[in-house]
């Protein structure tokens, strides 16, 4: 990704560190934390490659032989540090500081990145937290986090944070797609999603959210035209599948996509996350005014609000079902 | 790129440069070797990032034709099949073709490799040569210069400018000095007179690549250049250039440790010195701590002795040539003496006390250009 595009992206963070390069002010230890995808790796590979660059321009130009070796990981004066199986070992961080004994192969700067710097075990971080303090040399530390709070706070207190806004539901959705087993369909409400639940691998994760798609789909319908089937499906399969609070909060989010694709389709607007429904929903809009739709997402919100504050999941989902029935 | 080599030549220049290449890399194209053909030679290289070797091979030397060179170019290849590959050939010359893609192609006799290459383009540059810092010793002296301060670096990585040996110069004389901070060896040469008394303070060589490069020396008095630059030290053979990185940080000072006056002298013959210690040692070294103990006798001879509370003990006289000045009772560590005598040349040594619990110096009574320091461990 070129900085330019890095630009569009992230805008704050972006400008933010152009003025400090630009001004020369650059801090010795960078927390970059934001989502996954949100584009902390090329943002630390662009930081990087700007010192490196020999075009000497504004912006790195991302073909020259040192931008090419930097995103190649080939750069001698760049490092990274990845989790070797679920931590980042005190070896690992070992290794880098031996490495970081030496001077420069080619440059006087040195640039360690560490990738998800919150899997580092505790003895990793504090290993590493006297040499992030007090480099030999010109050091530029970059940790990659997703939650900079597991980091320790000695850590945190001695590197510039840098937050990330989390990526765009677009390009969310292109990575979500790049999964394993992972459709299209899949793809557009795991973005939309404000939190990606955790299973066995990233396969079975689209198969649930599509099942669970599904789920809605008939729900929405049978609510609509026979309410005690619907009760029987919340019971025999809805219950089933979300089965814990976590993943009812799922349920609920998809269940309101639905009905703001129904107010969607009124508006003329193509922001539909059930895209392949759109003939049904256009059909149930046609039934319903907005303030009918707006009244069953205001219920499906407080249904929402109520499963946080612990209320029964079948007597809120029971209860829900009859106010989206009755519209009120 | 497409060049054909004397197999025997180039086999012997694949195998220099594949010392310097590790598998246990985190940059990835340095598990290649580069290979640069131009119209004088071609080139080798291959690193570590620690060091790096770099060969070549002329087109011809002394009426021998060992290169073609049909067109120039690089490539980067695969350094663990690449030189056994060459290695394995039948023929008498090799052929090397590369085409798109860094797709290439060694032929020899009629053996037919294809092999996928990286890009050149990706290795890193090793500093230019720059003569302004550079200076020529006899290979066999710098080799004995390894010798006799290179056991003396730290192992731990704690200080880690204390794992290399530290290059200075003074008054037209190279100065080496190692330490671990309980020992310190320094050994000193003079320059050549011609050669530009290069000005040297605060070159810190690792350890590890001083071991290496005394691999490469020879025995005999051909010299080696040395040219130091920022972040790199080479020495330059004839058709080879080693490279290492230099430590970061900044060495101790060591001028003021080494004491000046002299309590208690004493003067004794090398190998029996090392011999009674190596016998002492036996027992102490059970206990891990290696203490010996020494104590001037006042009929010309010292004592040493070593307890184990466990084990035993050993008591042994030794005859000195000379012993002036204070009585004295000291202990100390006795593997480090012991690996400080293994490299002292010379015949007799002078052993200067400045009291039980200061630090000693071992001389050679024959030259002045080396130097031992020890401090002495408490025992009570």
């Amino acid at each position: 990704m070129s900085w330019e595009a890095m630009l569009e992206e992230q805008p704050t963070v972006m400008s933010l560190l152009e003025r400090s390069m630009n001004k020369d002010r650059v801090a010795h230890a960078y927390i970059f934390e934001g989502k996954a995808g949100a584009g902390k790796r090329e943002t630390a590979l662009l930081m990087a490659q700007r010192f490196f660059c020999v075009e000497n321009s504004a912006v790195p130009c991302g073909e020259c032989r040192e931008c090419r070796r930097i995103t190649h990981g080939n750069h001698s004066e760049v490092m990274f540090l990845q989790p070797e199986g679920a931590s980042i070992k005190k070896a690992q961080v070992e290794m880098l500081q031996k490495e970081f004994t030496y001077k420069g192969m080619e440059a006087r700067l040195k640039i360690y990145i560490i990738e998800d710097a919150d899997r580092m075990t505790a003895s990793a971080a504090n290993s590493l937290l006297k040499f992030l303090e007090e480099p030999e040399s010109p050091t530029l530390a970059i940790l990659l986090t997703e939650n900079a709070h597991f980091l320790l706070d000695t850590i945190q207190s001695r590197a510039q944070k840098i937050s990330f806004s989390p990526p765009s539901i677009e390009r969310r959705r292109r990575l979500f797609q790049e999964r394993e087993g992972t459709g299209e369909i899949a793809a557009g409400l795991l973005a939309k999603l404000p939190h990606v639940p955790e299973r066995e691998s990233e396969a079975a994760l689209a198969e649930w959210i599509v099942q669970g798609r599904n789920l809605v789909i008939q729900l929405t319908e049978e609510v609509h035209q026979r309410l005690h089937s619907a009760l029987l499906t919340l019971q025999d399969k809805w219950l089933g599948h979300f089965s814990d609070r976590e993943e009812l909060d799922i349920g609920l989010d998809m269940l309101l996509f639905w009905y703001r694709d129904l107010l969607s389709i009124t508006y003329g607007s193509d922001d539909i996350t059930y895209f392949d429904q759109k003939a049904t929903l256009e059909r149930v809009a046609l039934r319903f005014s907005e303030m009918e739709v707006v009244a069953r997402l205001q219920a499906i919100l407080e249904a929402k609000r109520r499963l946080r504050a612990n209320a029964n999941a079948q007597l809120l989902m029971e209860h829900l079902l009859i106010q989206l029935q009755e519209g009120s | 790129m497409h060049f054909t080599v004397d197999r025997e030549q180039f086999v012997q220049h694949v195998q220099n440069v594949n010392k310097a290449v590790s598998s246990r890399t985190t940059i990835p194209i340095l598990t290649g070797i580069k290979i640069i053909a131009a119209a004088d030679g071609v080139t080798l290289t291959g690193s570590d990032s620690d060091i790096s070797i770099e060969t070549f091979i002329p087109a011809e030397e002394n009426d021998n034709q060992y290169v073609q060179v049909q067109e120039q170019g690089s490539i980067v290849l695969q350094a663990r099949f690449f030189a056994e590959i060459v290695k394995k050939l039948p023929g008498e010359e090799i052929e090397v073709v590369v085409q798109d893609q860094f797709a290439t192609t060694i032929r020899s006799g009629s053996v037919v490799f294809n092999l996928n290459g990286l890009d050149p383009e990706e290795y890193p540059r090793l500093p230019k040569l720059d003569d302004t810092n550079m200076f020529h010793l006899p290979q066999s002296l710098l080799k004995d210069m390894i010798r006799q301060t290179v056991f003396a670096v730290s192992a731990q990585e704690t200080r880690p400018v204390l794992t290399g040996v530290n290059l200075e110069s003074e008054n037209g004389e190279l100065i080496c000095t190692a330490t671990d901070s309980h020992r310190l060896a320094l050994r000193k040469a003079n320059l050549e007179a011609g050669s530009d008394a290069p000005d040297l303070s605060n070159i810190v060589i690792p350890g590890k690549s001083l071991n290496e490069l005394s691999r490469l020396l020879s025995d005999d008095d051909s010299t080696v250049e040395i040219i130091i630059t920022e972040t790199q030290v080479m020495f330059r053979f004839p058709h080879l250039l080693f490279y290492s990185r230099l430590l970061d940080g900044k060495y101790p000072v060591t001028k003021n440790m080494i004491p000046s006056e002299t309590k208690t002298g004493v003067e004794l013959s090398t190998k029996e010195l090392l011999q009674s210690l190596d016998r002492a040692l036996l027992l102490s070294r059970e206990t891990k701590n290696n203490v010996i103990n020494l104590k001037t006798l006042g009929d010309g001879r010292v004592e040493i002795n070593s307890v184990s509370s466990e084990i035993g003990k050993v008591t042994e006289n030794i005859d000195c040539d000379k012993i002036d000045g204070e009585e004295l009772r000291i202990s100390f560590n006795g593997k480090n003496i012991t690996d400080a005598l293994k490299v002292i040349d010379s015949e007799k040594i002078h052993i200067q006390f400045t009291g039980a619990m200061s630090p000693f110096v071992v001389r050679p009574t024959d030259h002045d250009q080396m130097l031992h320091l020890f401090s002495p461990v408490r025992t009570y």
